[in-house]
């Protein structure tokens, strides 16, 4: 089913399956190091080029890259090249007041902590005590001191009466775009799973709309490459808050626009958000959406 | 995380010249939050952080970073990044260690040293390796005694 499915989305499916990721992604924790010294300490142990849609991001190939002294000291964070993605289209500001909503373990809150320079203020929620564990250990690591670690569940975090200038949703899903890590998924995917993800996406999706000062950004994004997951829950929070959906453009990288028709629904809107494909740059798949609160 | 006490101007001094004395440098702590928990453990937070939104934010786990430990001698334990603060303009209980005892530890071995500066027996020191700071230790007799913690060792590395 999960084929038919994939056939469905795009013509390209066997490319979809075929995918092979040969290089592993890392980002420069500027926190900590600037990029250049990085680079030159890396190029002496490793197989390193630059990644062209971001200048901290670097594709390394060698074994064991979390085992030198580079990684002991928080220099860099090893961080999937498409999951740099996100906080990249939040037009994040020094100053700002940031939640990111399912946090753990913390590569994009630090990637935050890192674009902000380590002023204003940023939430780093999870439900999970012991993915918080994690969470709290790649922030201190990464050297965040702009970072708040909270324990709540999501879904109710607008109960608080906070509200963010920017807000990150990277939901838990059903991690499909993984695909090209992890080819057994296949044998594992359910359709369930989908729809209980789906549930939760938009309890999320909903709670996070109501955390959103007025003009306020809410960047939604999984890995899963699921329309249930991704257009249907931007769907669910477009016909319920007054937000709309932003166009997300990004360089030096190949990008297509959401799914614009998926169980006889349609999404005009879908060209503004972006899917990255696995083949299509060898990275995990992406789902990200940028809104707008009006 | 239970906060015991957000420091004043005066308190933050008395920091900076508890790690001016132990370390021959000036640090601008007041470019952060300082607080206080338990067990006398110094935190840095950002500026921007308001501590009135704990009034709101009742499940709090954690608040900016750890950066070290006050002890009763009127010494600090430097958390790493405490050290990587502190490291930079340090001219007091440094050491330097060469790359292969820089391995050993981050796998959490004691080491020998290859140059002190200003180091005082039995005090804490930063341990550097050439421009990079990888943490603290006591300097001993003839060794530095390792204080990385065990989450932040890695075991097995590549030199």
């Amino acid at each position: 089913m999960f084929r038919e499915r994939i056939e469905q989305m795009i013509p390209d499916a066997d490319a979809f399956f075929a995918a092979e990721q040969e290089w592993k992604s890392i980002r420069a924790n500027t926190l900590k190091i600037s990029r250049e010294e990085l680079l030159e300490r890396l190029q002496a142990k490793y197989e390193i080029k630059e990644m062209p849609w971001y200048e901290n991001g670097f594709f390394i190939i060698g074994e064991d890259i979390a085992k030198n002294m580079e990684y002991y000291l928080g220099y860099y964070h090893i961080q999937e090249a498409a999951s740099m993605l996100p906080p990249l289209v939040m037009e994040i500001e020094r100053k700002d007041f940031v939640i990111d909503l399912c946090a753990a373990p913390g590569s994009k809150t630090t990637q935050l902590a890192m674009m902000m320079e380590n002023s204003g203020v940023i939430i780093a929620n999870d439900i999970s005590i012991s993915r918080i564990r994690a969470l709290t250990h790649n922030i201190q690591k990464a050297g965040a001191a702009n970072c708040i670690i909270t324990n709540y569940d999501a879904r109710y975090f607008d109960k608080t009466g906070l509200k963010a200038d920017k807000i990150l949703l990277d939901a838990p899903c059903t991690a499909s775009g993984k695909i090209i890590k992890n080819k057994k998924m296949i044998e594992k995917w359910k359709y369930w799973r989908v729809k209980k993800m789906a549930r939760l996406q938009k309890a999320l999706i909903k709670a996070a709309c109501n955390c959103l000062t007025k003009d306020g950004i809410l960047v939604y994004s999984t890995c899963s490459v699921e329309p249930e997951e991704n257009e249907e829950v931007i769907d669910y929070a477009l016909q319920r808050f007054d937000i709309e959906v932003e166009k997300i453009e990004l360089k030096e990288i190949k990008t297509r626009h959401g799914i614009k028709e998926w169980n006889g629904k349609k999404f005009e809107w879908a060209t503004k958000a972006i899917r990255i494909w696995p083949q299509d740059n060898n990275t995990e798949g992406f789902f990200i959406c940028r809104l707008r609160k009006c | 995380m239970q906060i015991k006490k957000v420091l004043s101007s005066k308190e933050i001094r008395e920091i900076e010249a508890i790690i001016e004395k132990n370390y021959g440098c000036k640090v601008g702590l007041h470019n952060y939050r300082v607080f206080m928990t338990g067990e006398e453990k110094i935190w840095i937070a950002s500026k921007d952080i308001d501590f009135g939104i704990f009034d709101v934010l009742k499940r709090c786990y954690r608040i900016g970073i750890y950066f070290g430990k006050l002890k009763r001698n009127r010494k600090i334990k430097l958390s790493i990044e405490g050290a990587m603060i502190v490291g930079r303009k340090a001219t007091k209980n440094v050491v330097f260690i060469d790359e292969k005892e820089a391995i050993k530890f981050i796998q959490g071995y004691d080491v020998r040293a290859d140059k002190l500066i200003n180091a005082e027996k039995n005090n804490f020191v930063i341990v550097k390796c050439g421009n990079a700071i990888i943490g603290t230790g006591i300097l001993r007799d003839d060794y530095i005694e390792n204080l990385v913690p065990k989450a932040r060792r890695i075991v097995k590395i590549d030199s």
